[in-house]
């Protein structure tokens, strides 16, 4: 396995989503992963 | 994002968040996302704060290389990524399982 591999530290980032919560990445850590879909557009 | 809302329990399951960063801003983004209710986290970022933040320059948006998707796992580390031109190149749902799949045992009984 590549238990030693490097890999890149996910860029934090605290926003609000839409129902209004305050949404921090870093909270996940120890917790869960996280899938981030980043879209072109919604509309 | 139609299969991803289909199979979102599939990544819950899996001890993982999903949360999709849209470029509209907040009114026209929360608009779309509860009329199509989305059963997941979803954050407008209308001056593409988060996207640049992953190295999603304005231009390459302009350019069209999104949509991204990004693992992070446990421990905040990017596991997995991948630009694509259209929503087609969103990984498909089972590809993305098995990574995460993977993650999970890969990480079991560290830390």
């Amino acid at each position: 396995m590549s238990e030693n591999k490097q890999y890149d530290a996910a860029p934090d980032f605290t926003a609000v989503d839409s129902s209004g919560r305050q949404i921090t990445l870093s909270e996940y850590k120890g917790k869960k992963n996280v899938l981030l879909i980043f879209n072109r557009g919604f509309q | 994002m139609a299969q991803l809302r289909r199979d979102i329990r599939k990544f819950t399951d899996r001890e993982t968040e999903v949360i999709a960063v849209g470029p509209e801003n907040a009114p026209q983004f929360k608009t779309w996302w509860d009329e199509h209710e989305m059963p997941f986290i979803g954050i407008p970022d209308p001056d593409h704060i988060i996207a640049d933040r992953y190295g999603q320059q304005s231009k390459l948006i302009k350019m069209g290389r999104l949509p991204a998707s990004v693992l992070v796992d446990k421990y905040g580390r990017i596991r997995y990524s991948r630009f694509g031109d259209s929503m087609a190149d969103i990984p498909e749902t089972e590809e993305m399982l098995a990574i995460i799949d993977a993650l999970n045992k890969g990480t079991a009984g560290q830390g």
